[in-house]
């Protein structure tokens, strides 16, 4: 009996406690809950990249807002505009598309829903031609890749002036997939900081023509390590792993992009990060406060949204120093890193 | 249709599923309301679910006969995809290169096009096996990856790429669109949505007709008699004074035609260009799971397509609302086949002393039954 009131208390006084917490906390109505709902693109959320940090970006607001988000995986191409149109029929409060693969798709289904609010990484809602339609409804979160890659590039430029490379003869590497301006956004960065730390250094730049194939980069990469290149980074998504293989093999330092890519090959030592779960997370937080803004949101490293990693490598306290100095002066606005790769 | 067979896949599926701890119910419940429309309750809207299984079935449709066709004959044909991919190309390069032409003109010019493109892709390998006996399994599965990379090539840095950094192509023009049985209106609103959601298109007419003309084909004329013949026995066809070779060539040059204009119809009624999402396109393999789940008949490769097409858009529905990945989706499909391929539910049948007569079988053997032994043979002698 003694056990069973006492249990009866300790109801009581959780229920008592529960409802204090909620008194205290929420003044007015009881909060809306908004829902969100996430489409990746045919990379499917374990790409170890954009829709994985998608993800990690959607779970971080859950835990932080009062949010219902939901995913769908979207198998084939065939798919975006499904995804997209189910949850806009459903009337969720942000539906965000992950890739520039999907902006015809986004462009297309935000025409049709125009009460629901979009946003698109790395894209803007366009139609057949590419052409950015500017619905109101559409938010675009863009990254300063340049940003990125001047972080990797100090790094890079400093190794090559100091004589802590493999080989030391000045000479670094770029393998990009397709010259376009988000891959040469990164090795414009990437080229400028190097130049800034090793005025003497050479950076060689290569393309793929391919975003898939790594052997199609392990051919490029070859060609700059035979050419003394002896730090590659790697540009060109799923083909640019082949660049970090391929710098193993050969003996030379490599740097991964968009992700932290440390466990692609122990030749990594440092990745240029595209924070897309800083961006998805920031899209659903304006959602939330109610400042959803259509048109550009450019995520750098002035707003956290763009910065790099170090991998399988143990910084040097002079070189830490250097990056911190650079880094300090890019979110400052002393330093800009250029868009256009410099000659 | 095998219907144990998807009944076993689906009781199979609902065991993965619960051993992964989520509940089968709200799976399949997802995947109904998603493939069907049926008992949605999360605000789902079940015109929509449906217009979305009639959009996916329809290329399933056309390819699962461009399958079957040559099934019937003895052949195998895994190059529905690649056939499916030059149609698309012919459809859209002649839909840019006249896109200032009225539709009654450019949208007969484009599907047949991408017919004819087909059949040329699929006429290859018919001629190869019938000449010097290449084995149409190797030959249309290599020409699938030329299609593949000549689709890379024309639209990254290739005449048909929409501009630099894209990798799609130019829109087709507009007289070369499929109509919609609805008109493409954002303000007009149908079912609670606007009219232009529902993406149904006149391609499914196109469908239906091909399945028909397959069914007409097979059974109601000598030349559908003749690929039955040489299906059947190649050696009995010859003595029977039915040209193998003839027949080989002309069953890949139709199924071709066919898989062409798949794509043709994909591009005209839902895409109206080209795009990188063609690159991992896969509707011609899941044709063969189709014409093999339909047993070869028309009536069974509609029904086939309608089920797979309300598996690929159901899936999406049962991901967001039981939190179940979509994947489950593929392993049904790849459960429905093994269990066709393995045949369990026969074999359970015939195990058990239950004294019933067998199960009436499809007026011939099923296709894939006579393919072994026939594929392998050597290739016919001149006639």
């Amino acid at each position: 009996m003694a056990h069973k009131q006492l249990r009866f208390l300790g109801v009581v006084a959780a229920a008592m406690i529960l409802t204090m917490a909620c008194g205290g906390s929420s003044g007015g109505p009881p909060a809306k809950t908004f829902k969100i709902g996430l489409v990746t693109d045919i990379g499917g959320l374990n790409d170890k990249s954009f829709n994985h940090l998608a993800d990690v970006g959607l779970e971080k607001a859950k835990t932080d807002f009062k949010v219902q988000g939901d995913v769908k995986e979207s198998k084939s191409g065939d798919d975006y505009v499904p995804n997209l149109t189910d949850f806009a029929t459903k009337k969720y409060d942000l539906v965000i598309g992950v890739g520039f693969l999907m902006q015809e798709a986004v462009g297309t289904v935000s025409g049709q829903f125009p009460d629901i609010h979009f946003a698109i990484i790395d894209g803007a809602g366009t139609d057949a031609k590419g052409v950015d339609l500017k619905h109101p409804n559409v938010q675009s979160l863009y990254f300063k890749e340049q940003d990125a890659g001047a972080m990797v590039g100090v790094m890079a430029g400093w190794m090559e002036k100091n004589g802590k490379a493999k080989k030391n003869k000045h000479v670094i590497g770029a393998v990009g997939g397709i010259s376009i301006p988000p891959v040469n956004h990164y090795i414009a960065g990437y080229k400028w900081a190097a130049k800034m730390e090793d005025p003497s250094v050479n950076v060689l730049v290569g393309y793929s023509n391919n975003f898939t194939d790594p052997a199609k980069c392990k051919g490029v990469a070859k060609s700059q390590v035979d050419a003394n290149a002896d730090i590659l980074f790697q540009v060109a998504g799923g083909c640019g792993l082949g660049v970090l293989q391929q710098a193993g093999q050969s003996g030379v330092y490599s740097i991964g992009v968009d992700a932290d890519q440390k466990d692609a090959d122990p030749s990594v030592i440092a990745s240029a990060l595209k924070k897309v779960d800083v961006a998805t997370y920031t899209a659903i937080k304006n959602v939330v406060n109610n400042q959803f803004q259509a048109g550009a949101l450019t995520f750098s490293i002035a707003n956290e949204g763009a910065g790099y990693s170090v991998d399988n490598f143990t910084v040097p306290p002079e070189l830490q120093a250097e990056l911190d100095k650079v880094l300090g002066q890019i979110k400052s606005g002393a330093l800009t890193p250029p868009a256009d790769i410099p000659a | 249709m095998p219907f144990g067979s998807v009944v076993f896949a689906f009781a199979v599926g609902a065991l993965i599923v619960g051993a992964t701890g989520a509940n089968p119910f709200s799976a399949y419940a997802g995947l109904l309301c998603g493939g069907l429309g049926i008992g949605c309750t999360q605000g789902e809207n079940p015109a929509l679910e449906i217009s979305n299984t009639i959009v996916f079935a329809i290329p399933l449709i056309t390819t699962g006969v461009a399958v079957a066709l040559p099934f019937r004959a003895g052949l195998f044909n895994i190059g529905a995809e690649g056939q499916l991919l030059v149609g698309s190309m012919a459809c859209t390069a002649i839909g840019i290169k006249f896109n200032t032409l009225p539709s009654p003109i450019l949208l007969p010019m484009v599907l047949l096009g991408g017919m004819a493109a087909g059949a040329v892709w699929a006429g290859i390998p018919g001629v190869l096996k019938a000449t010097v006996g290449a084995h149409e399994v190797v030959t249309t599965i290599m020409l699938n990856y030329i299609a593949q990379w000549l689709l890379r090539f024309l639209i990254i840095g290739g005449p048909l790429q929409l501009g630099p950094g894209t990798s799609k192509s130019l829109p087709i023009g507009e007289g070369a669109h499929l109509a919609t049985v609805l008109p493409v209106d954002n303000a007009l609103i149908i079912f609670g949505l606007p009219a232009s959601v529902y993406r149904v298109h006149t391609g499914l007419l196109i469908a239906l007709a091909a399945a028909a003309l397959f069914a007409f084909l097979l059974w109601r004329t000598s030349f559908g008699y003749e690929i039955r013949a040489v299906g059947q026995s190649q050696k009995a066809a010859r003595y029977a004074g039915v040209s193998v070779r003839r027949t080989i060539i002309l069953t890949m040059l139709i199924a071709g035609a066919f898989s062409g204009l798949a794509g043709a119809v994909q591009i005209a009624g839902v895409d109206h260009n080209l795009t990188d999402k063609y690159f991992t396109d896969t509707t011609g393999f899941d044709a063969i799971a189709v014409a093999l789940l339909g047993l070869g008949s028309a009536v069974g490769i509609v029904l086939a397509a309608v089920l797979f097409g309300a598996l690929h858009a159901g899936g999406a529905i049962m991901q967001s609302d039981a939190g179940i990945s979509s994947n489950l989706v593929l392993v049904l499909q790849a459960l429905i086949l093994f269990s066709i391929a393995a045949n369990f539910v026969g074999a359970i049948r015939r195990g058990l002393p239950l004294g019933r007569a067998p199960a009436a079988l499809p007026p011939e053997l099923p296709p894939a039954a006579g393919l072994m032994s026939e594929a392998t043979a050597p290739p016919p002698e001149p006639t």
